[in-house]
């Protein structure tokens, strides 16, 4: 199982060994979609697993997500069109008046890895920026963080100008004063406590 | 030999941490996001590239000199007055938190009934020094006016010295607009400020211009640094105390540019990221250290200095919550710390804040207040007539010598027991949290609103009021 050394290479946090076992597959004629699938993206839900377990610490799995990356890049031009199509389009963002980035990092590159393609628009985010361009990459998913009580409001005026635009995107919440019960009473489709939260999430939302 | 010391530095090391300091400030520089500021530096000839301020060590040595070693910040009762840097241990509540954590776990949004309820705590106690100017945010006030009704309840309910607000710079004028209706338009500290740099190597343009008003005004700041160790800033400690002793000395030289002799409070911290989750920790050894090192960096350039107070990771009154904050503020205390934030009231890494722990951390404040006094040495305390006339079959409390002392010379604490066991199995509140709960009613039911002159209440309050008004008016 060659495809499982790649697998291995990714939770091993080792980039060059991800590269170099995703090139020898590709030439020797592997199967594009079991290199893909098997080794690669298995690889990162196993990531999110351990890491949800709490066995993993960020720093590995950000370093296991980028492994994973320089072995998708390798991938990627010979990738048929349905096989490069994202399982989604999430387009992520710090909302306005917040300058946090860690959480919105993490979640940002744990989507990535499951294979969504993901918008990230950074800090401090207005509202009409993620509808507009939620509405230019028919994002399924508008992913909102804040970190400060005094930015939560701004998740909710952005969630209403989803409504108000008609846009048939879901929105998630997600930060440290965030609870269900906001995410309850602003109308957002979900919330998540962590990263692999948010991904799971993700996934029963385009499912 | 061992080296177990954590608070006795030697200079070189200092030096090194000041060097360094000076290597990033002038290569890195430090980002201000303001015009304000920025024009400031300008004006002064610094290099200035963008938004981010170049500094030479000229720059930082003049600064240096102008900051005072200590001050006195008065409160609206002048017998409350504290002076830091003076050698007092100064402690405030916590700072900040959103939350309140009730004694069943459950979590709920903080309220303006909860700032007035800590405002009698702070009050009524014995240990804390002056006021937060955010004991926690309340939620069902907006957010653009919440320092109005903060600042309004805490001169009312209090006549300890009080925090300004720095959410803004309209809302640091506030704050400096109703200390003037109560001591008049005075350059002396009646405020301090609590100013937070981002990390890494910034600050943010709401925070910077409130700084500058302050620091026109000549109120004093606490200027404060720290970053999460592994994720805003280095993992290790020394990049750690680098890059935010780099930013706080920037901070330092801009009050220092608009008016030489504004009273600085130097703080740095620096936490462990919670390499499981990429949250922040604050209760810590890491932490802890910080405190240690930053005492020594304050004595070092002569300023007096800040660190964190009683904090925990945890959610009740139990162990940990208990060894975390003893742990932080002990090590404050043992250090030489002149001034804490968070030191009653704060769980589960400053989000929210408790009652309850509020009046187990005064016993630990207290305590360690206790702790920090000098041993005295006099003539009636070494007691030599006493122990002789007594020799080996004294009975010491039939003396007056004891009678005397038995209500002063030991630290009484309000909450932890000392009971024998028979007597701690028959108690009815065995639960700290419940003894907490009690003590906490009858402290509420015994406050009294400190005297204010009706003229001047109406006053604070309709300015309040009208700002508030204007400010809606404004956003509409």
């Amino acid at each position: 199982m060659a495809t499982q050394d790649i697998f291995n290479a990714v939770l091993a946090f080792d980039e060059d060994t991800v590269k170099a076992k995703t090139q020898v597959e590709l030439d020797g004629g592997t199967d594009i979609g079991a290199i893909l699938n098997d080794g690669l993206i298995s690889a990162m839900d196993e990531v999110g697993e351990r890491f949800s377990a709490g066995e993993l610490f960020v720093p590995e799995m950000l370093m296991a997500a980028q492994a994973m990356k320089a072995g998708l890049k390798i991938l990627k031009p010979h990738l048929s069109a349905g096989q490069s199509k994202s399982k989604g389009v999430v387009v992520i963002g710090t909302v306005k008046g917040d300058l946090h980035d860690i959480g919105k990092n993490l979640v940002s590159m744990m989507m990535e890895g499951a294979g969504f393609e993901v918008v990230d628009l950074g800090v401090d985010v207005e509202s009409e920026t993620f509808v507009k361009t939620a509405a230019e990459k028919s994002a399924d998913v508008i992913a909102l963080s804040a970190l400060l009580t005094t930015t939560m409001p701004s998740m909710e005026s952005t969630v209403k100008a989803v409504k108000e635009a008609g846009m048939a995107t879901r929105t998630i919440i997600g930060g440290a004063p965030v609870t269900q019960a906001f995410a309850d009473q602003i109308g957002a489709d979900g919330y998540s406590a962590d990263a692999p939260g948010a991904v799971k999430l993700v996934k029963q939302l385009v499912a | 030999m061992m080296n177990r010391a954590i608070i006795n530095f030697n200079k070189s090391i200092l030096d090194q941490i000041h060097n360094r300091s000076l290597e990033l400030l002038q290569e890195c520089g430090i980002r201000f996001p303001s015009t304000k500021a920025l024009e400031i530096f300008k004006s002064r000839d610094f290099r200035v590239d963008g938004q981010t301020v170049y500094f030479e060590e000229k720059d930082i040595v003049e600064a240096l000199e102008t900051v005072p070693s200590n001050f006195t910040i008065e409160a609206r009762n002048p017998e409350k007055n504290i002076c830091i840097g003076g050698g007092e241990y100064m402690m405030a509540p916590g700072y900040g938190p959103p939350f309140i954590i009730e004694t069943s776990g459950e979590k709920r949004n903080a309220t303006l009934e909860d700032v007035h309820t800590f405002c009698k705590l702070v009050q009524t106690s014995t240990c804390l020094d002056f006021n937060s100017s955010i004991v926690v945010q309340p939620n069902d006030v907006p957010t653009e006016t919440a320092h109005l009704d903060i600042l309004i309840g805490t001169i009312l309910l209090t006549d300890k010295p009080l925090m300004g607000s720095t959410s803004s710079e309209v809302a640091a004028l506030d704050s400096l607009k109703l200390a003037e209706k109560i001591w008049g338009n005075t350059k002396k500290p009646v405020m301090i400020s609590l100013v937070d740099s981002l990390s890494p190597l910034q600050y943010s343009d709401e925070s910077i211009e409130a700084l500058m008003v302050y620091a026109t005004a000549g109120q004093p700041v606490i200027i404060h640094s720290s970053c999460s160790l592994g994720s805003t800033g280095p993992i290790t400690i020394a990049g750690s105390l680098v890059i935010s002793n780099a930013t706080t000395l920037a901070g330092i030289c801009l009050t220092q540019l608009l008016n030489p002799g504004t009273p600085i409070v130097y703080g740095l911290g620096g936490s462990p990221t919670e390499m499981r989750t990429g949250g922040y920790v604050n209760a810590s050894p890491e932490d802890a250290k910080h405190t240690a090192i930053v005492t020594a960096l304050g004595r070092y350039y002569g300023f007096p200095c800040r660190s964190q107070g009683a904090l925990t990771e945890s959610f009740c009154l139990d162990y940990q919550a208990g060894m975390e904050s003893a742990m932080m503020m002990t090590t404050a205390a043992l250090s030489g710390v002149d001034v804490s934030l968070h030191t009653c009231g704060t769980y589960g890494s400053m989000l929210a804040m408790s009652f309850e722990k509020f009046i187990a951390d005064e016993d630990l404040c207290g305590s360690l207040k206790k702790l920090m006094k000098p041993v005295e040495f006099s003539e009636e305390a070494f007691a030599m007539d006493l122990i002789k006339e007594l020799g080996t079959s004294g009975n010491y409390l039939m003396q007056n010598h004891t009678m005397k002392r038995c209500r002063t010379e030991f630290f009484e604490p309000v909450l932890s027991t000392r009971a024998i066991h028979t007597k701690w199995q028959q108690m009815e509140l065995r639960e700290m949290d419940r003894r907490a709960g009690k003590i906490l009613k009858e402290r509420l039911s015994s406050y009294e609103k400190p005297d204010i002159d009706p003229t001047l209440e109406r006053d604070l309050v309709r300015y309040a009021e009208q700002r508030k008004i204007n400010s809606s008016k404004q956003l509409s």
